[in-house]
């Protein structure tokens, strides 16, 4: 970790304040609780819960919207049409609070809007945001981000780290935009005064027996099981919803569509996902992945060898949502030690 | 007695062995003591996978569409609420009488994971086991044993369930269950809604559905929910824009509520699978309670008794004409 200014920390009770005027400064997004716990915008420091394992929805909405206008139409005097830019995405954010597993979900993001092809939507939003995490050391039962090589107590995917260790957060920055932030707000940080290190330690107990598990070779493992009848036992499962594909902070598939009134209308981009059957769909009426084994099947392969193979990571960072909220208990760790051990391919 | 895991097990294994059925679906534990999952067994040996616990919420009934078919009859293991989901899809004949094995458990309610962690206020990992213990659910953490009252950690339609032993079985395993005693007024909630004006309504409805991420849980979760091609689904014409807002998601939500109008059995599981937590239970009671009060009708109790939005008689009320 590099660490471009000296670690300070933060007293609890100033939070409040601290928040209130990032707010003031930037378009402020922050985990707010509402029947669960959420990012959202934020106009000041007392919306904010710092009570929480993680989110329902992961930050992905922040810069992949569910829902986002690209541009606008409208039918012009005689030279045909006239198109103006969509949602307006010319603001510095900040997210404050993320987890260091959905941290690292946007540097695997990046690999897909900024790979080939550099979609400026999401790049604008990515680059007018300065990432503030919070160390997780109290991790849910379904976590399993180790496995990703993810340190749940690390500040390596943000720009600065907040650590709660009792009675302050000790605060670091890891980039250089991280450090420009934290100067600009120096009168809320102190000196560390010493024991800081020690706290954070103690603290750490708690990651203790976290699932690790060896996803070395899972895509290999996992190429020669594509006939098996190990999918058709998830599939028969599966309810075909698509929870787990929007809850994922990794899964970025999107569809395109118009809307069109008589004056003009708008093109819009929003989340689609390879659970739901209209996915594939061609317009023969021929559907390639035309039931949900084929399509559970396409989403761990995706995951775990499709998304290796071309940029030789896996698509999951255990933050565990998609096990968390399945109604049905479809466990995508669980499905990773099947295949490691075999069992997948006995079935 | 209350029926147990052990008694399930040996039973499901000589329906296997008499050849009763050819496959079973039932649950088996999930990922942590406090998940369960749906099992699906071709043989007697795998019956000792079943489990049956106060965290059996899953109505299994919708997988029954997935074994129309196969060889032999397929078993499946049923609580009350789910029993009436049965009998609505035999109503539809979605499912052939003949081909099903119901085996029925009577069910003294289920716990609501959120509610008893919250109670307990303790973190998943804690909770070894949930047993069934009267007007109690026994819990085993860590540190001993917990007695917690029902009434704090039951799932919303256990709290107002009429029917906790199945209406319809070939094979019931433990005592029928006559009634619940916490069961009060089944609508309360429904009429705190109804008392509010047009306005507050309509802010109550657009907040609750503006978090909808339209993941189509709800839907494809329910077990009425049979239709081969759903209209949301349909990409020409597309009836509802892929845009999740408010407007778009309030109209997913009213046609569905009114699609299951008179077939909705309040087993609760779209609001259980909402990862959102809309209450959706809200809109489907709203429409339960109206159905009731105006054909006196109440779905999925008795295969014969036809359904009132697809029959007609000389006496119906026409008020709105």
């Amino acid at each position: 970790m590099v660490n471009q200014t000296k670690s300070r920390i933060i007293e609890k009770n100033r939070l409040t304040e601290l928040l209130d005027e990032l707010a003031q400064g930037y378009h402020l997004i922050a985990p707010v609780r509402d029947n669960d716990v959420s990012f959202r915008r934020v106009e000041s420091g007392s919306e904010v819960t710092l009570d929480y394992i993680n989110t329902v929805l992961s930050p992905k909405n922040a810069f992949f919207p569910q829902t986002e206008t690209l541009f606008r139409f409208s039918r012009g005097d005689s030279q045909g049409f006239r198109t103006e830019p969509g949602t307006e995405a010319d603001r510095e954010q900040v997210i404050f609070g993320i987890r260091p597993c959905d941290a690292r979900s946007l540097r695997l993001m990046d690999m897909v809007f900024n790979g080939q092809y550099k979609d400026s939507y999401y790049l604008k939003k990515r680059e007018k945001t300065t990432l503030i995490g919070l160390a997780c050391f109290n991790p849910d039962k379904t976590c399993f981000c180790p496995t990703f090589g993810i340190d749940p107590t690390s500040g390596e995917d943000v720009d600065i780290l907040f650590s709660d260790i009792g009675d302050r957060y000790l605060v670091e920055a890891s980039t250089e935009k991280g450090a420009t932030l934290l100067d600009r707000f120096a009168k809320f940080l102190s000196e560390l005064r010493g024991d800081e290190e020690q706290l954070r330690k103690a603290r750490k107990a708690g990651l203790v027996g976290m699932k690790k598990l060896d996803v070395s070779a899972i895509a290999d493992k996992i190429a020669p099981l594509y006939e098996g009848d190990y999918w058709n036992s998830i599939g028969m499962k599966c309810l075909g919803c698509g929870i787990c594909t929007y809850l994922c902070p990794t899964c970025h598939c999107f569809d395109i569509a118009d809307v069109n009134l008589d004056e003009g209308g708008e093109r819009f981009r929003c989340w689609d996902s390879c659970m739901f059957p209209e996915f594939t769909l061609m317009a023969s009426g021929e559907n390639p992945r035309p039931n949900r084994k084929a399509r559970v099947q396409q989403r761990f392969f995706h995951k775990l060898k499709y998304f290796h193979d071309r940029n030789a990571e896996l698509a999951c960072v255990g933050c565990g949502r998609c096990i968390r909220y399945c109604p049905v208990n479809i466990d995508i760790a669980r499905i990773i030690e099947d295949v490691i051990s075999g069992k997948a391919g006995n079935e | 007695m209350k029926a147990t895991s052990e008694e399930v097990k040996t039973s499901v294994k000589k329906l296997f062995e008499d050849g009763s059925i050819g496959h079973f679906i039932g649950y088996e534990m999930g990922s942590d003591s406090l998940r369960v999952t749906p099992c699906f067994l071709k043989s007697g040996q795998a019956a000792s996978r079943l489990v049956w616990n106060p965290l059996c919420a899953n109505n299994l009934s919708k997988y029954l569409l997935d074994f129309g078919k196969v060889e032999g009859k397929v078993g499946i293991m049923v609580k009350g609420c789910d029993s009436r989901s049965v009998v609505e899809l035999l109503k539809e004949h979605q499912i052939d009488r003949d081909k099903v094995f119901i085996v029925g458990v009577p069910c003294s309610g289920i716990v609501d994971r959120e509610k008893l962690l919250a109670v307990l206020g303790v973190s998943p990992g804690e909770v070894v086991a949930v047993e069934d213990d009267g007007d109690a659910f026994l819990v085993t953490i860590k540190e001993g044993t917990r007695r917690v009252k029902k009434e704090q950690v039951l799932r919303g339609e256990c709290l107002v369930c009429r029917y906790p032993t199945p209406v319809i079985y070939d094979m019931l395993i433990g005592e029928a269950v006559s009634s619940l005693p916490w069961v009060g007024d089944d609508y309360s909630s429904v009429k705190e809604l109804e008392a509010l004006s047009s306005e507050e309504k309509e802010r109550y409805w657009s907040s609750e559905l503006s978090r909808c991420i339209r993941c189509y849980a709800c839907r494809n979760i329910c077990p009425v929910c049979t239709c081969v091609e759903c209209i949301f689904d349909k990409k020409a014409p597309r009836w509802l824009s892929k845009a999740s807002d408010v407007s778009e998601n309030l109209v997913y939500h009213l046609v569905r509520a009114f699609h299951v109008a008179g077939r909705c059995v309040d087993c609760g599981e779209c609001e259980r699978a909402c990862p959102m937590h809309i209450p959706l239970r809200s809109l489907n009671k709203k429409v339960e309670k109206d159905i009731l009060e105006l054909f006196g009708y109440t779905a999925g109790i008795d295969v014969e008794q036809q359904p009132p939005l697809t029959t007609y008689q000389a006496g119906d009320l026409d008020e709105f004409l």
